[in-house]
């Protein structure tokens, strides 16, 4: 479903994403892990529209993203989470949902409909009224999920949803990616959350100096020599 | 859409409604021409910040340039008439469709800067409008102006009674208004906000930036320059100094934020401060001493309500309702 083919990313002489490839299967839930600045984040940027790369380019079902940009692909399916919450502060968390079910060319009665049903599904339907910036961070990463759902996505970027959520919450997200996968929806999770990841990815990608070091499945992968080398530090040799 | 509404919405339904009520029967009661005169200057510049307030405070880009917009209305309702002998009223849809081309094409050259940088780019489009307006002698006769001689009557937007001339101001200004609310209420109107407070979110999720922001530069563009065609009429004199100076492209985004930019009303509400504050400055003070005043009074006013006047009147709106409750 998405290919990424030879990434290089450079930003003024560094270099973020370093030839990377990879393919996420239609219906696969695939986590991409990392040290901090593995350029986990500028890959979800280039997939996504936000960062043009050096070169290399993005397959995303059998068309070539490169000339299209963050709106385009999201109208072809490609749906995204922000990291760094990115809410629509002033306005209430159900225009916040309304905005990505508008650009389904729905009308604005169908939007806000639509929008109601993603909260619920999400379990913020008691916040419909809320301020988005008046929401706690738990709850305004379950915004970004919200919003994205409302577009009607086919794959569905996470960028580390877990984060600062106490352990129903983790079970509460986990429980609705893989009810959303079970309908047909494609993830690709950016998580720190290990113990998240072992539980509900099929395939992890583990990312180093923006290349990819290893690929397979979560308990091959924590096992690698590597894996734990590029965690851990490297053991040092004895003198 | 908007949260920060306070009252009931019957409450300000019957408040609206009076308010309309007020401003179509305020000039039946009042007798002196000067009242009515600035009552029809202060609803030019309510449609005239208003427009503004549509590419500002929709999606968040602040322009300095919006005069050139005003004048091309201007000039357009007026060279018409004069040269073709063709109705302002014509005149004035010939120019808000200029204006509205001309802003799209701003609106292209411009979307993607941000801040500071969108601001000086309206800023010296306006001055090169202005610059064009006064050395164009051929077309505008420069400095010189143009007169609109008295023919015809209301179907030249030409009326002896000064009276016509608020009820033409206010039926721009519901004009104005009403295409405000009506982008609120739209998707544009999402897209717009969306836009304002996160763009990259707001392109994730599949808002396209050029065209949203573009239709709303056009359509604010267009609405300037009808009321640059109605201020024409009503003077029925123009030049360069009274259309398309910088000076009133500061103006416009002063009232606008005086009276509160992301309200319907709040325009309206600036232009009914700052410009009878301008003129009875001008009167009993006059001259340069008054700008002095006017504009540390100005200061005060944004001081105070940061969130425009609008802000006030709900405050007091607010602890109304609380203690009728």
């Amino acid at each position: 479903m998405l290919e990424v083919r030879g990434v290089t990313v450079d930003f003024a002489g560094l270099r973020a994403v370093d030839h990377a490839s990879f393919q996420v299967g239609q219906g696969s839930i695939v986590a991409l892990i990392g040290p901090n600045g593995a350029g986990k984040t500028t890959l979800f940027n280039v997939v996504s529209g936000l960062v043009r790369p050096t070169s290399g380019s993005v397959i995303f079902q059998g068309t070539d993203l490169s000339r299209l940009g963050p709106a385009d692909r999201s109208r072809m399916g490609v749906g995204r989470t922000f990291q760094v919450v990115k809410p629509f502060g002033g306005l209430t968390v159900l225009d916040n949902v309304i905005v990505g079910a508008l650009t389904r060319g729905r009308r604005l009665a169908a939007a806000r409909e639509a929008a109601r049903e993603t909260l619920v599904r999400v379990g913020l339907e008691r916040f419909a009224e809320t301020a988005a910036h008046s929401l706690p961070l738990a709850l305004r990463k379950r915004l970004e999920v919200a919003r994205a759902l409302a577009t009607g996505p086919k794959l569905m970027l996470l960028d580390e949803i877990m984060g600062g959520l106490n352990p129903t919450e983790v079970n509460q997200t986990l429980a609705l990616v893989r009810e959303l996968n079970a309908q047909g929806l494609t993830f690709l999770i950016v998580e720190h959350n290990m113990n998240a990841i072992m539980r509900i990815a099929h395939s992890v990608l583990v990312l180093n100096q923006g290349a990819v070091l290893v690929e397979g499945a979560p308990r091959v992968v924590t096992r690698d020599e590597r894996v734990i080398s590029v965690y851990l530090g490297e053991p040092v040799e004895s003198a | 859409m908007r949260i920060d509404s306070v009252t009931s919405p019957l409450a300000t339904r019957v408040a609206t409604a009076a308010g309309a009520i007020v401003l179509v029967c305020l000039p039946l009661a009042v007798r002196e021409i000067y009242w009515i005169d600035l009552g029809v200057q202060v609803l030019i510049w309510a449609s005239l910040a208003t427009a503004w307030s549509i590419s500002a405070g929709f999606a968040g880009g602040l322009s300095l340039g919006h005069a050139a917009f005003f004048g091309v209305g201007a000039y357009s309702a007026t060279l018409l008439f004069l040269r073709l002998g063709i109705s302002p009223w014509i005149g004035m849809l010939v120019g808000a469709l200029s204006a509205g081309v001309l802003g799209a094409l701003l609106g292209i050259m411009t979307f993607r800067l941000k801040g500071p940088f969108f601001v000086l780019a309206t800023l010296a489009f306006g001055i090169v409008v202005h610059i064009v307006n006064v050395n164009w002698r051929g077309l505008t006769r420069g400095a010189a102006g143009l007169v609109l001689p008295f023919r015809g009557g209301p179907q030249n937007m030409l009326f002896a009674n000064l009276r016509a001339y608020w009820y033409t101001g206010l039926g721009l200004l519901a004009c104005s208004v009403a295409v405000c609310l009506a982008i609120e209420r739209s998707r544009l109107g999402y897209y717009l906000v969306a836009l304002r407070e996160d763009e990259d979110a707001a392109r994730s999720l599949g808002v396209r930036v050029v065209r949203s922001k573009v239709i709303a530069a056009a359509l604010s563009a267009a609405l300037a320059a009808c009321a640059g065609s109605v201020y024409a009429a009503f003077i029925q004199y123009i030049d360069p100094g009274s259309t398309t100076r910088f000076e009133l492209s500061v103006q416009i985004a002063l009232v606008a934020i005086v009276g509160g930019m992301h309200a319907p009303l709040g325009p309206l509400l600036g232009a009914a401060i700052v410009i009878p504050l301008g003129e009875m400055l001008r009167a009993w003070v006059g001259g340069g001493p008054a700008l002095v005043v006017y504009g540390f009074l100005l200061i005060v006013i944004v001081l105070a309500a940061p969130n425009g006047a609008i802000e006030i009147v709900r405050r007091i709106a607010r602890r109304r309702g609380r203690s009728d409750a």
